[in-house]
Order: C-alpha cells, then sequence, then structure tokens
C-alpha cells in the first residue's frame, strides 16, 4: 500500500480517493462511515529487543494551564501527567493489545479488582511494593491505600473531577493494600472511570503542605517532572524506582511548547521532534517529501468530538421532526470529500467498538442521516416551517477545518430549507462560557471532551437529562432509562445490546448532530518504536503513558 | 529642563489613571472568566461550586472595589498573582520581560542598520536603480505581514538548509549562542518590517534636508559628499526617523506576539494574549499598564533627543 501511494503525487491521490469515495457511494449505502487511509492505522509492536537510553523530544502545541490535575482535564496537563503519575487501572498499552481498539483493562496501581453482587461495592487490592517518586517531601515512601483514599476524597471534595468521584459514598482501607469503595448507586462501570487519563493519584503531602497542586507534580509514575516552564518546555526524567521494572526505556522525554503549527513540521523535519500530528492527507505528503523514512500511523479515534448542538429544549428544535429535517438537509459526505480531502468519518457520538466491532456505515446511522434534501424540506413543512426560518450559530475554531464545515452546513441549510444561519465566531472562553451555561438558542459546534473513553462517560455523563456534562441538552426519557440501566447491566453481550439501542435512539430522535471528522495522521522518526497510538488516544496528548513502553532504535 | 520633565511626568498620571480604567472595563465588559476557561470544558463544576471559586477570588465583588484593589496593587509595585496559574505576576513578569526586550533590542538594531544606510542611499541617489531597489525593499517591508514572513522563514529554512533555530528557550547568560540562534531570525523577521517605515522616514527627510540652503552652503565650500551627508543633512534629517523608532519600540514590547509565537518564544505578547483568552485579569491589567508606562516614558525620552540633535530645541 505504502508503496502504491509513493508513486502517486498528492493531487492523484486526492482526485483517486475521492472517485473511490464516488464509486462507493453509487454501488451501496454499506461502505463504511471513513475513507480507506493509504496509511496503517495500527502499528504492531517492534519485534527487536528495547534499547535503554536517549532522549525523546516533541515540538507540542499545548501548554499545561496549570499542573494541578483537581483542576483541569486540560490535554495539556494529560500530556505528561500519565507519565509522572499512575491511576488505579489503566488501558492495555499498543505492545499488549491485539488490534487498536483493544479496550482491555489491566492494572495499574492494583493489581486486581472486583465487585460485590450489586455493583456498589468495589474491592481493589493494591500492588505491592510501589513507591513514591524520590523526592522531597515524598522521599520514595511507599505508597498505601490510605494514599488512594485521601486522593480521591480530594477529587471528589472540589474540581473538575468532582462528579466522576461523587458517586463515591465511601471508602475503606482494610489493610495497607486493600481499597474497598461503597457507590451511591450500582455502577459496573467504575473501573473504566477511574481508568480514564485524567484519574491521577496525587499525593497528600503536596497537597497539604502547598495548599494546591500548582507549583509540583509528584506521582509513582515512569517519570519524574524535571522541568515545568510554561510556555518553554516540560522535561521528564526517568524512574529509576518506578514499579515496573527495567521500565521505562528513555531517559528524558522533553515537550517543548510550539504553539506554531508550521515551526512544529519544521520542528520534525530538522529532528528537532520526534512525533507529530497532522490533520490531512496533503500534510503528510509535506513532511514525506523532506523526510521520506517518516512512519505514519492513519489515526482512527472510535468517536466524534464534534457536533451540531441544537436547543432542542425550546422551540423549533424541540421538534423532532425540525431536527430530522436538519440532518437530511445536510451534505456530511461533501465535508469528508472537500474538507477532509476524502479521508475522514461521517461522525457518530457514543463509541462504535462498545456495540460493534466496525466502523458504523453511512446506512446504520438511520434514515435522518442520509442526504435527502427534498424529503428533509417536506419535513420541515410538516413541522409547520415551509418557509424556513432564521437562527444562530456560534462557534470556537477547534482547528481551520472547522470553520469550512460551518460553512457548508449554513450553505446547505439555506439551499436545502431556506433556514438563515447567521454564524458568530467566538475565541475560546466565551464559546466555553456560553456553550456550557446552556442557556443559549439556536444552535451551536458542539464538542464532548476529548479526555474520555469509557462507556460510562461517553452514555450516562453525557447523555442523562441530570447530569453536568448533558452539553447537548438530551432530554430523553428512554435514553436516561437506558443510560442508568446500563450502569446496572454487567455482562458484557447485554452491555453491548444496550449501547447499540441507546445509539439507536440518540440516531432516530437526531439528539446530537454529529458532523464528519478526521483523527488525523500520527508522524512518527523511523527510530521510535512502539509509539504508535492505540484507537483510544493519541501518544502526544491523552494517550501519553504509552511513552513509558516507547524505545529509541538508534 | 527638569521642570519639564517633572511637568511631562505629572502629566503622564491621569494618562496612565485613563488607561487603567480602560484596560479595568474593557476586561469586565468581555464575556467569560478564568474559571470557566479552566474548568469549564469539564462538565464536571457545577454553578455553585463556580460561583464559591469566584468569591475565593475576589471576581464576585463590587467593580469599584475590584478597581480600587487593584489600583492599590498597583502603586505599591504587588501586582499580585495570575488568577490562572496562581503565579506572582512580577515573577511572569521577570521571565517575559527579559525575552521580548532582546527580541525588540535585536529587531530595532537590525532595522536601523538598513533602515538608515538604504535610506540615505536611496535620498542621495534618487530616481537611479539603487533608490528603486530601496523603495522596493520599503514596500516590501510594509506589505509583508510577520506571520507570513515568519512561517515562511522558518519553512524554508527547514527545507533547504535542514536548521531552523533551537526550540525551547534558553536565556542569553545560560547559552550566549543558543540563545543568538533562537533570536537571530526572529529579530531579524521583525527588524526587516520595521526598516520599511525608518527607510522610508529617512529616505524623505533626507532629500528634504539636502535642499537646505546650509547644505548647498557646505556643497559650495567643497566638503567632501560623505561629509555633507553624514555630518550635516543626517543628524538634522533624524528627528522625524527618531519620532518613528521610539514609536517602534513601544510597539514591539506588546506586538511582537506572532513571531513570539512562530519562534516559539515565551515573551510578552504570548504572555498577554493567553492572558486575554483566558481572561486572567491581573495579568492583562498589569501588562497594558506596563506598556503603558513605558510608551509614556519613550515618548519622554523621544521629546528630550530632539534637543540633543537640534541644538536649536530648549525646553523650559
Amino acid at each position: 500500500m505504502l508503496g502504491l501511494h509513493a508513486r502517486l503525487n498528492r493531487r492523484d491521490f486526492v482526485r483517486l480517493s475521492a472517485a473511490g469515495v464516488s464509486a462507493a457511494a453509487v454501488l451501496g449505502r454499506g461502505r463504511p462511515a471513513a475513507a480507506a487511509s493509504p496509511y496503517p492505522d495500527w502499528l504492531p509492536a517492534s519485534t527487536k529487543p528495547p534499547k535503554r537510553g536517549g532522549v525523546l523530544t516533541r515540538a507540542s502545541a499545548w501548554d499545561p494551564p496549570v499542573i494541578d490535575p483537581r483542576l483541569t482535564q486540560s490535554v495539556g496537563l494529560f500530556q505528561f501527567a500519565g507519565l509522572t503519575s499512575s491511576r488505579l487501572v489503566r488501558y492495555a498499552f499498543p505492545e499488549e493489545a491485539s488490534n487498536a481498539i483493544d479496550l482491555t483493562l489491566k492494572g495499574d496501581l492494583a493489581e486486581s479488582w472486583q465487585s460485590s453482587p450489586d455493583h456498589r461495592r468495589w474491592t481493589f487490592k493494591l500492588r505491592q511494593g510501589v513507591k513514591w517518586q524520590n523526592v522531597p517531601p515524598l522521599n520514595g515512601r511507599e505508597l498505601v491505600a490510605a494514599d488512594i483514599k485521601y486522593c480521591f476524597e480530594q477529587y471528589a471534595k472540589e474540581g473538575v473531577q468532582s462528579f466522576t468521584f461523587r458517586e463515591i459514598e465511601g471508602i475503606e482501607t482494610p489493610d495497607k493494600y486493600t481499597v474497598r469503595i461503597h457507590l451511591s448507586s450500582p455502577n459496573v462501570l467504575f473501573p473504566q472511570n477511574v481508568a480514564e487519563s485524567v484519574t491521577v493519584i496525587f499525593s497528600r503531602e503536596i497537597l497539604e503542605e502547598d495548599g494546591d497542586l500548582k507549583k509540583r507534580l509528584v506521582g509513582t509514575g515512569p517519570y519524574i517532572l524535571k522541568e515545568h516552564t510554561r510556555k518553554v518546555r516540560v522535561v521528564l526524567q526517568r524512574n529509576p524506582d518506578y514499579y515496573d521494572t527495567g521500565r521505562p526505556y528513555v531517559d528524558e522525554y522533553v515537550i517543548l511548547s510550539t504553539p506554531d503549527a508550521a515551526t512544529r513540521l519544521a520542528a520534525f523535519r530538522t529532528g528537532q521532534s520526534d512525533i507529530l500530528h497532522v490533520a490531512s492527507l496533503s500534510e503528510v505528503e509535506t513532511v514525506r517529501k523532506t523526510n521520506p523514512g517518516v512512519v505514519v500511523q492513519s489515526y482512527h479515534n472510535t468517536l466524534t468530538p464534534f457536533g451540531l448542538a441544537l436547543a432542542q429544549d425550546r422551540a423549533p428544535f424541540n421538534d423532532v421532526r425540525v431536527r430530522r429535517a436538519l440532518s437530511m438537509a445536510i451534505d456530511r459526505q461533501k465535508q469528508v470529500d472537500t474538507v477532509f480531502e476524502g479521508h475522514g468519518f461521517l461522525g457518530w457520538g457514543i463509541p462504535y467498538i462498545y456495540f460493534q466491532d466496525a466502523m458504523p456505515t453511512a446506512a446504520q446511522l438511520g434514515p435522518w442521516w442520509q442526504y435527502k434534501p427534498a424529503e428533509g424540506k417536506k419535513l420541515l413543512a410538516e413541522a409547520g416551517h415551509p418557509n424556513g426560518f432564521e437562527t444562530t450559530l456560534f462557534y470556537y475554531e477547534y482547528f481551520p477545518q472547522m470553520t469550512s464545515q460551518v460553512q457548508l452546513v449554513q450553505q446547505d441549510l439555506k439551499k436545502n430549507l431556506n433556514i438563515d444561519v447567521k454564524i458568530t465566531k467566538l475565541d475560546y472562553t466565551t464559546y466555553y462560557g456560553r456553550y456550557v451555561e446552556g442557556k443559549w438558542d439556536g444552535l451551536s459546534w458542539g464538542f464532548q471532551s476529548g479526555h474520555a473513553v469509557g462507556l460510562d462517560e461517553r452514555t450516562y455523563m453525557y447523555m442523562h437529562s441530570k447530569s453536568t456534562k448533558n452539553f447537548f441538552r438530551v432530554n430523553d426519557p428512554l435514553i436516561d432509562e437506558l443510560t442508568t440501566k446500563l450502569r446496572r447491566t454487567p455482562d458484557r453481550a447485554e452491555q453491548r445490546a444496550l449501547a447499540k439501542k441507546i445509539f439507536e435512539r440518540e440516531h432516530d430522535q437526531v439528539l446530537r448532530m454529529w458532523m464528519p471528522y478526521d483523527n488525523g495522521f500520527l508522524n512518527f522518526q523511523p527510530h521510535a518504536r512502539n509509539a504508535a497510538a492505540l484507537a483510544i488516544r493519541r501518544t502526544d496528548a491523552y494517550g501519553s503513558p504509552t511513552i513509558a513502553r516507547v524505545w529509541l532504535d538508534k | 529642563m527638569y521642570k519639564y520633565v517633572l511637568r511631562r511626568m505629572m502629566l503622564a498620571i491621569p494618562v496612565l489613571l485613563l488607561s487603567s480604567l480602560i484596560v479595568f472595563s474593557l476586561m469586565r465588559v468581555m464575556p467569560g472568566d478564568a474559571l470557566i476557561a479552566l474548568m469549564g470544558e469539564s462538565g464536571n463544576v457545577g454553578e455553585r461550586e463556580l460561583a464559591k471559586l469566584r468569591g475565593d477570588l475576589g471576581l464576585d465583588r463590587p467593580y469599584v472595589e475590584q478597581y480600587g484593589l487593584w489600583l492599590w496593587q498597583m502603586v505599591s509595585l504587588n501586582p499580585g498573582h495570575s488568577i490562572f496559574t496562581n503565579e506572582p505576576i512580577a515573577v511572569s513578569l521577570r521571565k517575559a520581560v527579559p525575552v521580548t526586550l532582546e527580541l525588540a533590542a535585536l529587531a530595532m538594531i537590525i532595522g536601523l542598520v538598513i533602515a538608515v544606510p538604504v535610506g540615505v542611499l536611496s535620498a542621495t541617489r534618487q530616481d537611479t536603480p539603487s533608490d528603486y531597489v530601496g523603495r522596493v525593499v520599503a514596500v516590501s517591508g510594509l506589505s509583508l505581514p510577520d506571520f507570513w514572513l515568519g512561517t515562511l522563514v522558518i519553512t524554508f529554512a527547514a527545507i533547504w538548509f535542514h536548521w531552523i533555530p533551537p526550540i525551547g528557550y534558553v536565556s542569553l547568560w545560560e547559552s550566549p549562542w543558543r540563545n543568538l540562534q533562537q533570536f537571530l531570525l526572529p529579530a531579524a523577521v521583525l527588524g526587516f518590517r520595521l526598516s520599511a517605515a525608518t527607510m522610508r522616514m529617512t529616505r524623505s527627510t533626507v532629500l528634504e534636508v539636502l535642499r537646505e540652503d546650509y547644505v548647498r552652503t557646505a556643497w559650495a565650500k567643497g566638503l567632501a559628499g560623505r561629509m555633507v551627508v553624514y555630518k550635516h543633512a543626517l543628524k538634522n534629517a533624524l528627528i522625524p526617523v527618531v519620532t518613528i523608532v521610539g514609536g517602534q519600540l513601544g510597539v514591539l514590547l506588546a506586538g511582537t506576539v506572532v513571531v513570539e509565537t512562530i519562534f516559539a518564544l515565551p515573551g510578552m505578547g504570548r504572555l498577554t494574549v493567553e492572558a486575554i483568552l483566558y481572561r486572567d485579569y491581573p495579568v492583562v491589567q498589569t501588562n497594558v499598564m506596563l506598556v503603558a508606562a513605558t510608551l509614556v516614558t519613550l515618548n519622554l525620552v523621544v521629546d528630550l533627543t530632539y534637543a540633543w540633535l537640534d541644538p536649536r530645541i530648549r525646553y523650559r
């Protein structure tokens, strides 16, 4: 595949991709909702024996706003907090996973865990002999169950993690290595929640000495935070006392604050950076021109972070016919073909891996998600808006393609339904403030946070009408019932069936109008081994713990 | 002279007060606040909790009280802490100001080294190919935006020379050579833009001065061309140039954000823009006041320089 690609120039490639997409559209609706990529989405672990040493460097777009994990879930912090600190449980590393969508839970600080029959009590047995990093004030003391208890209680008390930890009614520590957690209601998905990359275990001593965690971050992870200079660099040094003996392999991991995309690209080209994420195929081609040895991974996340959020608690969007009409009037495939250069997928909400093995096809998204403007117009007329209406849409430009998407939606709605959309582009803080307050009218280009992958997070927390994370203002009794039931269903097959029902209900009612998205491509210098990302996390972002398994072949 | 300086300093007080009032009001008019920026996305923080945190930070106090408190902090030279990072603002400024000062100083030097000789050359060889080239360079400098030129420079440096300035700022004292590598290209980009206006001004004022009677007299006395231009004409032509340069220096202190971003330098521009985006009120307000105070001071210095350049000018 790569050989074929090497003989094509970018224009040919884009043209062929577009032709392929069109041909598939003509031939049937059963094709996947994502176009094929010339690059693999799964890079198996290296078979060579790992080498120790070296410095891994990455030019990063993000800077941590603060380093206190109670106060932010920003990728700026969690691009390294998962390396300085451990969690109770974690997801598999690429070398342990069978494929890119393997979501098997593994023990991190916990060696084993089990729940009571009613799923309200969870018992975690801790790994013995885990030491805090050998820096003051911890000085390498042993981690014990009381540390976990303290940390979780602090998370519940205040800050951005509080919602997740407030379902904890009480924590017992019957001995040094046992943590018993009592939940206020049954939740079979609790271990997934504490496996999220943001639920890192911090130390009691620092919080008590400093009053917050804004200055020091000491954990039990594979790397020690040696330097954090805002807007300059983060330097992580190998923790020689890490419980997983022999790891990590790389001596130092340096993250250089590089806000400009062109500079990050230049840094990768000149060898100043070992990992680079780019958004489009044409950018990969640009990299390959100067760095033909680059290893490219076509990154496919399992969820869509962005979609059109409608003020569905008020007219006209409280009428399902209006929501369906809008959905049918938007040509999503055009966005994939033009804005995302034929690469990318149509979009859905719940990660598909929780209810099926392959990406949903366009047909699976349901009748209201097909581009049928005439039927959409008819539905809108039935809803009492034969001549369309005026509405507003506000958004923050997370990436440049988003503005093109917003404009294409505006054009489609005007052309097909005579809906006039007045667009307002906002800065980050204004957008957040308005969006999360949830009192806006009309439309917004909504998001679901990128940090979490757990099923509970992606169903109950994002869609239940009582959840503070229900940004899309979903208020559907059936969804409430299904998401609550899911939390009480331990059987994997039944979980999948329920998740599928939620997916279908969401798409039938067009509760969240997902838009096409492209996760882009990860580029690695040829000497970086085992750096590839699983579908759930990018190595350079929330998937940073993967760095503990990276080694440099040079 | 001293009386004049004192009077100007007294006049600076209402200017600074007005600036403080404008920046304070503008920041409060902008929607959203630092807590929303920090915690809003998580969706985990309820309205009640946000209100409590706002109370802890004093953001729920009446505006008059907030303004008064901030003014007192500024007067007592203790601008407080960043809402966002909790870092003392004085510490943030100690890190950012030297970066911007170094960048500005280098850019000014490069700008002047290009602008003055080319401007003089353009003027003394009016309507010759050298003049045309000089004018094209000046117009290019005025028309090419920083972000475009900076991106181009870094991209082509990577492609052609497989080299870009080392990322990850190090101070001049830590490693002079590495620091110079980091600053040379961004300073050149800024300097090129700065040189354009100065070059145009130098050319036109030198042309004007060269037509003065005393210059004709100098020529008539048989003085060498270089002596006429550099000793008699240039010094007098420099007054408007100094005005421009003074203004440019002020702009450089606050307006290098694009170049700082492209070349990953942690200067005042990035500090201020990030603070604006995250509604970090104390940081924005302090930075704006620092720039305002610097501009007021620079204006005074420029005015005093006039007297040095032209002995006919006297301040009372």
